[in-house]
């Protein structure tokens, strides 16, 4: 079932959390509404289940309109960052709420009931748990308790507000994947919300960074990576090193050389720390700038490098393989000369970007 | 060096700090001993002191059986009252966001605030032949004041916020999580409220459900105002006490007591029962402060 958000605002009292945001989810797609806290994603997500109303725009579900429908006129299924488990039902009994509190009419047999609690409970790998309480499971196999939970009355959607937030990080990876799986398995529409970026690019077919109740970009994972439409986006979809003014003088000395022809006097550049090349000697084209080793972050597969630009101090950050730090046998307090690959520039409004592959110089 | 040494001083008291305990928990317990544990012993020995015929003919009297009566009636009213305004009132209290919601639970309190002799007078005021609403309660021969719906009214007056005040914390620290959850899922009010609040609360609505019993059936002053002292009619347990002693009954009188006694240590057993069940059965899981 597909999803419309169609011009949704929403305020509380001076507090806007959605400013006119729409956007369309595509039947059996799942899209994570990505941003940081206060950005109106989980208001998003509660206007979407009916938990909450805007205050304009309108919610169409499967292209009907559904703005004024009540939660449990939805068809819906919702997972809770706090898992939200009937504390004091078993776990059979927390799957099964869903169909025992439906009208006399559309309540299956107490035996499918049953079939179907198996059944979900042998989908989120819990088969032995079905009579024991909630608090007596681990938090990530809560989680998956309250999403076979939702997953009972068969929802047309399912919506998953910050699921694995509460849980520790090997959990919260695994229960990622698995839900990926779930999902090609069941092919229910799905929107997840978190403020987690490696989550929302990982598991979503499609991402949309909200910010500040507005929606900044959408799109797939990779496009959204690779181009990114605002410094926000770039900004909030992984490490990155920025460059002001100063910088930015110099650069657009380089910039005539390559071409371009925007007269960029104040914007902002941002290069990736894998975006960054370091060696020990000047390479031929002098573009480099000299900088001193302060930190080196060597466990893990990359190897991170922080580094501060010699005269004016300014710190920024170097990622490289194992192999190459090896080969550069850095040490603390080296001095070594680093340059960008490309560097990504966007002018005050945020609202213009270009890319600079070759011949950029920081 | 011993490993003794190595114990912190504080589980390591010295002298001093061992003889200063010792003369707290005494000061504590000489306390306990003589302001609680010898009423309680004298009220049983006065009771008793004419032998154990003696006790159950002063039990076994007309108007102390029908004290007996109208208290436990008065009780079997006044407290499913409370637990109704109770749930409601901290249903909305908990649940929803209205205008008033401070000045309701204010409003809430006014009983413990003020004396229970006052409360009885209100309700002369309103209720009273000569009162607001005396002329047409008269008029259609209907008797509050000095009859059991006016000792009804004064007990349900007295214990209106028990329920209510152990209901209304415990359900902010739940929070409503689980009903959201059950919305969701499609289940309506009712289904909601048999099947996910009230298993939640259970142990707290018992809690002060107990309260409640207990203060109603042992509420002297504004019952006192209210019942007009009818022998055998309009006397509850307490007021009957009082006469008896007035008359310097006093064997009788301790006798009636003891039962109002008993009954509390009933009640003080219950509460600690359910508290060690309602920790047993009510664990709030732990919140993350983030989000």
């Amino acid at each position: 079932m597909s999803i419309q958000v169609e011009q949704i605002s929403k305020q509380y009292g001076s507090f806007t959390a959605l400013a006119d945001v729409s956007l369309t989810i595509g039947s059996g797609e799942l899209v994570a509404l990505l941003g940081p806290s206060g950005s109106g994603k989980t208001t998003l997500l509660r206007i979407i289940a009916g938990l909450e109303s805007p205050d304009a725009g309108s919610i169409l579900l499967h292209g009907e309109e559904s703005t004024q429908h009540s939660a449990s006129k939805r068809g819906i299924g919702f997972v809770f960052q706090h898992y939200a488990l009937f504390r004091h039902m078993t776990i059979a009994e927390n799957i099964a709420f869903g169909l025992r509190v439906q009208s006399r009419k559309l309540r299956p047999s107490r035996r499918d009931i049953r079939e179907r609690v198996q059944e979900l409970l042998h989908l989120v790998q819990l088969d032995s748990y079905a009579q024991m309480y909630p608090e007596q499971l681990s938090g990530g196999q809560r989680q998956r308790v309250a999403l076979a939970r939702a997953l009972a009355v068969r929802p047309k959607v399912l919506l998953l507000d910050e699921p694995f937030s509460a849980l520790d990080a090997k959990v919260r990876k695994d229960l990622r994947d698995w839900l990926r799986r779930i999902h090609d398995d069941l092919h229910v529409t799905t929107v997840l919300v978190t403020h987690d970026q490696e989550e929302a690019l990982e598991v979503a077919d499609r991402v949309a960074i909200l910010n500040r109740g507005k929606l900044e970009q959408i799109g797939t994972p990779q496009s959204i990576y690779d181009n990114p439409a605002s410094p926000f986006v770039y900004n909030f979809l992984g490490n990155v090193n920025l460059f002001h003014g100063r910088l930015l003088a110099d650069l657009s000395s380089v910039e005539r050389g390559s071409g371009a022809n925007d007269p960029v006097q104040s914007a902002i550049g941002f290069v990736r720390p894998h975006e960054l090349e370091i060696s020990r000697t000047l390479p031929l084209d002098g573009r480099a700038v000299l900088a001193k080793v302060v930190r080196i972050h060597a466990a893990g597969p990359q190897v991170r490098v922080e580094l501060s630009i010699a005269g004016n101090g300014n710190p920024v950050a170097a990622e490289l393989g194992r192999k190459q730090f090896e080969e550069l046998a850095l040490v603390l307090g080296d001095d070594i000369f680093v340059w960008p690959q490309s560097i990504r520039l966007f002018d005050d409004a945020g609202a213009k970007s270009l890319l600079l592959d070759q011949g950029a110089g920081i | 060096m011993s490993s003794r040494s190595t114990i912190p001083s504080i589980l390591q008291p010295s002298l001093g700090q061992r003889v200063g305990r010792a003369a707290l928990i005494l000061v504590a317990l000489l306390f306990v001993a003589g302001f609680l544990v010898l009423p309680i012993v004298a009220v049983f020995t006065q009771a008793f002191s004419q032998g154990w015929a003696m006790y159950r003919d002063s039990i076994h009297q007309q108007d102390v059986l029908s004290a007996l009566r109208l208290t436990g009636l008065v009780a079997c009213i006044a407290v499913p009252l409370n637990m109704v305004f109770g749930i409601a009132a901290s249903w909305a209290i908990t649940r929803f966001e209205f205008h008033g919601k401070s000045l309701l639970i204010t409003l809430i309190d006014i009983p413990l605030a003020v004396s229970p002799v006052v409360a009885g007078m209100m309700y002369v005021e309103v209720f009273g032949l000569h009162g607001w609403l005396g002329p047409w309660l008269k008029q259609h021969n209907l008797h509050v004041i000095f009859a059991v719906p006016g000792i009804v009214l004064a007990t349900v007056f007295v214990t209106f916020p028990f329920v209510a005040r152990e209901l209304i914390p415990f359900m902010q620290a739940q929070g409503s999580d689980e009903e959201v959850a059950a919305v969701v899922l499609g289940a309506g009010g009712w289904n909601i409220f048999w099947r996910v609040t009230l298993p939640n609360i259970k142990w707290a609505l018992l809690y002060g459900t107990i309260l409640a019993a207990s203060r109603s059936i042992g509420e002297f002053g504004a019952v006192s105002v209210v019942s007009g002292h009818i022998r055998g009619e309009t006397t509850t347990l307490p007021l009957q006490v009082e006469m008896l002693y007035n008359e310097y009954n006093f064997t009788a009188a301790f006798a009636a007591a003891s039962l109002l006694t008993l009954a509390a240590i009933v009640t003080l057993v219950i509460k600690k029962i359910l508290e060690v069940t309602s920790r047993v059965h009510q664990h709030i899981p732990e919140r993350d402060i983030e989000s």
